[in-house]
């Protein structure tokens, strides 16, 4: 069953200096059950991507266009009140950086309860109880002490644990994940992995994670999708795209993970694009080493080609063309 | 470390700001032009005179010696006798300090008041008439000279309307003007302050976890945001309140208030060397008493503070 289906979705940012097209027409589908993964540079526009399945992207973004559809709504054409009554209970959202996304001033454990009490009628004493459970389940040591501790007081892998426990508290059908590992040690990463897993089999929950950690994404999602620029170059499952990776840029991507197996640095070659005037074309050809003619003066069409979807010339009909 | 150990811990931190302020005062008093017993004895005041007045006040004695004395009697709580008045300065300090203090709090609360929700205002609608307002307002409140302003005061409501005494002390009705005048100084920077860090905290990551968890926004502004911002709030209020000290000066002499800054005035224009010494010190002590009871009011919002200042860890 489809949770979640994206569909041409525009989120743009209008600065001073122009236009950010920081996701331009990105369509997508969760299943029940199914890890998404999102990979991409910096500025690939996955953060933003996924700020805005909540509504949470702040001004001067906005969503221009698309359809994000959950269990048969319109997100994007929902009023505050009912998106607010779905954040935290039907999608919730965990972020990067643990240390910043708690309020430094308030107990931990309160910031959990918040969620019980924006959602339910529940007493307070009582829903400090359920948070000690949930702290339990999410494996915090010693649980009703960490209730009432404040977030300078924990480490950075239970501050997560802490964000984590918030997001399944009210066991939500979609949770995203923002790059929840890349503030975290790489020991505590795993953990805090192994922790997700059970979660998404305890709660048959959805679940979108961004990274820019292929690596990691190839151990842990379903279904893989590479952003380069704001937009979609190749997406299908998991396995398909690391055995045989169609896009340039996924290959490049995946050639780096090699790189670094050897400790090696590595590098794809020239810059991330301007985003408010990406490249002509394609937008990853001043960069790609198999670009031809074509590349740099038409913008390739989404096709469906090895059981996924690939936004390239090379695969494309125009290819014999030539034009 | 407990709360009284914390405050024992900062007074005695204070000793050395207070005992380097005190050998600078004893050095400036000695440097400034003038003979003190020649000054006190009076223009028609024979050498005989002058020369019993200086063993009175110890000046024929060593330096080291007159330092030595100095500060046993600042020890003891002895500022020196007022030239002018002839009574013991710290008499007069305790008389004239409350009236200054209930001038400076009633300032603090009518800024508090009117600034910090103007601040708020302007911070949650940032593009909106009120919000540009409130920056306009606050802009000007803290560029308005305190005598310009004062006598703008005193023109409107005593001269012409008759509402309002123009100088002195005594009736609630007294305090009115000077009160106000001093808050429209401390206002501006207020509004700015609250502006600058409730947007900060509105900016915050917290704030997007707290939506994302669906809290209402009632609530995210209430519990989350203004919270944090309160932090660099309170410190500029507390120091502030230093601020007003001050600027009390002005505006008792503009309104005729008999504070403190008022009798400094006063003993600077009558070279009264023992007051003008005396209320630097007691300002000195004032002021590190106001940082103190800021820090300790810190800890209080944030428990990031009181786990450095004094809470066992």
């Amino acid at each position: 069953m489809t949770i979640l289906e994206v569909r041409n979705l525009k989120v743009y940012y209008y600065l001073y200096n122009g236009v950010v097209k920081a996701v331009d027409d990105v369509s997508f589908t969760v299943e029940e059950g199914e890890i998404l993964g999102i990979a991409g540079e910096s500025g690939s526009g996955k953060s933003t991507l996924a700020h805005s399945i909540l509504g949470l992207v702040k001004p001067p973004g906005k969503i221009v266009g698309g359809e994000i559809i959950f269990q048969g709504r319109d997100l994007t054409k929902l009023s505050e009140e009912d998106l607010r009554r779905l954040r935290g209970r039907e999608i919730s959202m965990v972020f990067q950086d643990p240390n910043t996304y708690l309020n430094p001033i308030m107990k931990v454990g309160y910031q959990v309860a918040e969620v019980y009490e924006a959602h339910q009628n529940i007493d307070m004493d009582k829903i400090l109880d359920r948070v000690a459970k949930l702290f339990k389940r999410v494996r915090m040591t010693d649980p009703e002490k960490r209730v009432g501790s404040y977030p300078h007081e924990l480490s950075g892998g239970m501050k997560q644990r802490a964000l984590i426990s918030m997001a399944v508290a009210l066991k939500p059908k979609l949770i995203i994940l923002d790059e929840p590992t890349s503030a975290l040690d790489v020991t505590i990463q795993l953990e805090i992995i192994d922790l997700l897993r059970e979660m998404r089999d305890e709660l048959n929950a959805s679940m979108i994670f961004i990274s820019h950690d292929l690596e990691l994404l190839s151990e842990l999602t379903d279904k893989l999708m590479i952003m380069y620029a704001g937009r979609v170059v190749e997406y299908g499952y998991t396995k398909d795209v690391f055995k045989d990776a169609k896009h340039p840029y996924t290959e490049a991507l995946i050639n780096s993970i090699k790189y670094i197996r050897k400790g090696l640095l590595p590098t794809i070659e020239g810059e991330p694009p301007s985003l408010i005037n990406p490249p002509k074309g394609c937008r990853f050809h001043p960069r790609c080493p198999r670009r031809f003619e074509l590349c740099d003066r038409v913008e390739p069409k989404p096709i469906s080609i090895a059981g996924r979807i690939v936004s390239c010339h090379l695969y494309g009909e125009e290819y014999g063309e030539g034009g | 470390m407990t709360l009284a150990r914390y405050v024992v811990r900062r007074l005695l931190q204070a000793i050395p700001t207070l005992f380097i302020l005190l050998i600078f005062m004893f050095i400036l008093v000695r440097v400034l032009p003038g003979d003190p017993a020649r000054l006190i004895a009076g223009l028609e005041a024979t050498e005989e005179d002058v020369e019993r007045i200086r063993v009175l006040l110890g000046l024929d004695r060593p330096i080291h010696e007159q330092f030595i004395n100095y500060m046993l009697d600042i020890l003891r709580g002895d500022l020196g006798t007022s030239i002018k008045f002839e009574t013991p300065v710290i008499q007069e300090i305790l008389i004239r300090f409350p009236r200054t203090l209930e001038l400076a709090i009633v300032a603090e609360l009518i800024s508090i008041a009117i600034a910090i929700p103007l601040g708020i205002i302007s911070a949650l609608r940032p593009f909106t008439k009120t919000g540009a307002l409130a920056t306009i307002g606050s802009l000007l409140g803290s560029s308005m000279p305190i005598y310009w302003l004062g006598l703008i005061l005193i023109y409107v409501f005593s001269v012409n309307m008759r509402l309002l005494p123009s100088f002195g002390y005594g009736t609630p009705a007294h305090i009115v003007l000077p009160a106000f005048t001093l808050a429209t100084l401390l206002m501006g920077n207020l509004v700015r302050i609250t502006r600058a860090s409730v947007l900060d905290a509105l900016e915050s990551n917290y704030i997007v976890t707290a939506k994302a968890k669906g809290l209402s926004e009632r609530l995210i502004i209430y519990r989350h945001a203004l919270k944090n911002a309160l932090i660099p709030i309170i410190t500029i209020s507390g120091l502030q309140l230093g601020a007003l000290l001050g600027g009390a000066i002005l505006t008792e002499s503009v309104f005729a208030w008999p504070g403190i800054g008022l009798l400094l005035l006063d003993s600077i224009y009558s070279r009264d060397y023992p007051l003008i010494q005396g209320i630097i010190i007691f300002y000195a002590v004032i002021l590190i008493l106001i940082n103190l009871i800021v820090d300790i009011a810190y800890a209080f919002v944030d428990p990031r503070v009181r786990i450095s200042l004094w809470r066992p860890e």
